[in-house]
């Protein structure tokens, strides 16, 4: 069971959005489709959900074609969407209606979510009167109430304040332990790093780097060692003729090319009797690896 | 099916509820009933002076009618007289006038060859002539005074008067088997409900994509079901608009108009179940045509702003269907009428007409309902193709070249 992505191309006036991208989700998770600005991220979400066409290559969900009739999917668009001036209650059962669910069965998820989401007192108020943040929360609503099991999520963090971005990643996390297929969109790595078991990396619509998160991590060796200390050790970094990448108050990264380098740091450090609150030998961050594949 | 009849019921409820509706509908309905009062508006309005009969004072001191002009009282004209054999001068009548005694005097005197009536009234603004309905009336007292005195037979006096009665014949073997006002009336209010109605259907659906929820919604059901649902539910919701002011318009002629007025004019009794029928028909299809038009320029736009100049070929195309009914409705039988018949954007104004006139053929009306389906069709899958098409084509306008792309492209 999963979904499977060949080929896929498309071209708008001539210029190539998407080309020719394949990849594989055959377990529940989030599957991480990462980009910069225009790298092709929603052109291809758009051609996962049929809401534009392919100009070729196939998609299939078990074998068959992504439309509602042979999996229940929801999806939160990156162009936010909303009708301003009518009440919440009204229009997220409309769009659950409108997937197929009876009234009681939407009636019961609506209000699971909007408590759950912490947007239970705005749902008989029309969605105009809701702050920026709150509409979002009811947009995702939309996105899930149908309990669908595969989600497509385009850049579901944006716009959000630190506090609803945490409400929304332990809703995530839920979503995960009810094992649904989620493609979650963003170019804000962090944000998504946390859940991600499979990604894949576009720039200009190409494929720079695709598989298991954990795994290309892995096939990275160290490149930094963060040490937090109690005095200046900058001559005793310079004697081993490392970098200083940052030192706030004596918060040092340094950059290592091989990981030896970090542990004659360490027995350095340890000679020269300094008190040291932490020393982390780091391997690259999603972040790094997707600066590092874009070439930014 | 079950998502189409999802979409129109939120289109529509979400239509009826909105302030706008509500209010434009209040308002037009206002005026509805404040126009068929404004005849008893003015009568209360003169009915301050009491009686609203203007009383004239009627001299006739040389004694010309012989005392017979008291009959002119019986003649239930709407007017109060006082009559006066006296030798009153025009100062007496302006000094009368003044004192508010009387609003106008006829002196009626005698010379040699005529009888000579002088007319005074306070201002001779708004009053060209002396009234015909007493020129009349006085002219015929002083006739029956003057037959009086020929002692004629009664057989001569009534062939003196004859009673005329009159009858209408037509030598076209065809009769007309309408209300020839109600037919007109209701190509007036299928103008209105296309003109000021159906255009809602492409003002929601530009609404939606400025609103960006253009993505979640065709992600929940198919384009042809948003566009078929949303005309369905916006022209269900305008007919109910039209319905309720048609309604309103029918009660507030029966209640504040004269009795018998309304019946004068729609005579209900001459329109056949056929007509009734056929009108009903061509009613929904036309409207129905106009409302799909709508929805397709409402596809190829996407800015509130943009939704006039992408409508205002569709208002110019129901604005020529339906002068083309009209003018050719003076010559039912012309070519252009039964042009203007068939051809679907003028059929609908113009069919039911030349059905009531009993000028069109049975070959004629299928023909013409089938051009219609054929057109609603047709309409109907350029505007799915077009909005499945132009829904992510956000910030710009489509133009006609854009248009035929989309139609041509296979891939689309």
């Amino acid at each position: 069971m999963g979904l499977k992505v060949t080929n896929v191309q498309k071209s708008f006036t001539g210029k190539k959005a998407v080309d020719s991208i394949s990849f594989e989700i055959n377990n529940p998770g989030v599957f991480g489709l990462l980009g910069t600005n225009g790298a092709g991220k929603t052109t291809t979400i758009r051609m996962i959900l049929g809401i534009i066409k392919k100009d070729a290559g196939e998609i299939k969900w078990n074998g068959k074609e992504v439309i509602r009739k042979h999996v229940n999917f929801g999806y939160l668009p990156e162009e936010r969407g909303i009708y301003p001036k009518t009440k919440i209650y009204d229009q997220l059962m409309y769009f659950a209606e409108l997937k197929g669910m009876d009234k009681e069965k939407a009636n019961n998820s609506l209000k699971y979510w909007a408590k759950r989401l912490e947007v239970e007192e705005y749902i008989n108020v029309p969605a105009e009167k809701l702050s920026k943040g709150n509409q979002q929360k009811i947009q995702f609503i939309t996105a899930i109430i149908n309990d669908p099991e595969l989600i497509v999520l385009d850049e579901p963090f944006s716009g959000l304040d630190p506090v609803n971005t945490e409400l929304l990643k332990s809703v995530i996390l839920e979503l995960i332990d009810k094992g649904k297929y989620i493609i979650m969109s963003s170019h804000q790595m962090s944000s998504i790093e946390e859940f991600c078991t499979d990604v894949l990396i576009l720039n200009k619509g190409k494929t720079v780097l695709k598989g298991n998160l954990k795994e290309i991590k892995q096939s990275y060796k160290a490149n930094k060692v963060e040490i937090s200390s109690t005095v200046n050790i900058d001559s005793i970094i310079s004697s081993l003729n490392l970098r200083v990448i940052s030192n706030k108050d004596n918060d040092y990264t340094i950059q290592i090319q091989e990981e030896i380098e970090a542990t004659n740091l360490l027995e350095k450090l340890v000679q020269e009797n300094i008190k040291i609150n932490k020393f982390e030998i780091k391997k690259p961050t999603l972040n790094d690896i997707f600066i590092e594949k874009v070439g930014k | 099916m079950k998502d189409l009849m999802i979409v129109a019921r939120y289109t529509f409820k979400d239509m009826v509820k909105r302030k706008s509706f509500i209010i434009s509908t209040l308002i037009i309905l206002i005026i509805i009933v404040i126009g068929f009062n404004i005849p008893n508006i003015m009568e209360k309005l003169n009915g301050n002076n009491e009686n609203t009969n203007d009383k004239i004072l009627l001299v006739d001191n040389q004694n010309i009618f012989e005392g017979t002009l008291q009959r002119i009282n019986e003649l239930h004209l709407p007017y109060e007289f006082e009559i006066s054999n006296d030798n009153i001068s025009f100062e007496d009548v302006k000094q009368k006038i003044e004192n508010e005694e009387i609003n106008s005097s006829i002196i009626i005197t005698k010379t040699e060859n005529e009888i000579h009536l002088e007319y005074i009234v306070e201002s001779l603004v708004m009053v060209e002539e002396v009234p015909q309905d007493l020129v009349s009336a006085i002219n015929n007292i002083y006739s029956s005074l003057q037959i009086t005195k020929l002692n004629l037979t009664q057989e001569e006096l009534s062939s003196l008067t004859p009673n005329f009665s009159f009858e209408l014949k037509q030598t076209e073997e065809k009769e007309v088997s309408g209300n020839v006002f109600a037919i007109m009336l209701l190509s007036l209010v299928l103008f209105y409900a296309i003109y000021f109605c159906a255009y809602q259907v492409s003002s929601s659906i530009t609404t939606e994509k400025t609103s960006k929820i253009m993505e979640t919604l065709v992600t929940s059901t198919s384009p042809r079901t948003i566009v078929l649902g949303k005309t369905l539910g916006i022209g269900v919701g305008g007919l109910l608009q039209v319905a309720i002011m048609v309604a309103v318009a029918l009660v507030s002629a029966k209640t504040f108009l004269p009795e018998g007025t309304l019946e004068a004019i729609i005579d209900v009794s001459k329109i056949t179940p056929t007509l009734a029928i056929i009108t009903t028909i061509y009613f929904l299809l036309g409207y129905t045509v106009y409302a799909l038009l709508y929805a397709l320029t409402g596809s190829t736009v996407s800015k509130p702003e943009d939704i006039n100049s992408a409508n205002g070929p569709i208002a110019i195309i129901a604005v020529i269907g339906f002068y083309l009914a009209y003018f050719t409705m003076m010559n039912p039988t012309s070519n252009l009428n039964v042009f203007a018949s068939i051809f679907p954007i003028s059929s609908p104004f113009c069919m039911p007409f030349r059905v009531m006139m009993g000028v069109a053929t049975i070959q004629e009306i299928i023909i013409s309902i089938l051009i219609l389906l054929i057109t609603i069709l047709l309409v109907a899958k350029i505007s799915i193709k077009i909005y499945s098409s132009a829904i992510l084509n956000y910030g710009t306008k489509l133009n006609i070249k854009d248009i035929l792309n989309i139609y041509q492209d296979k891939n689309n």
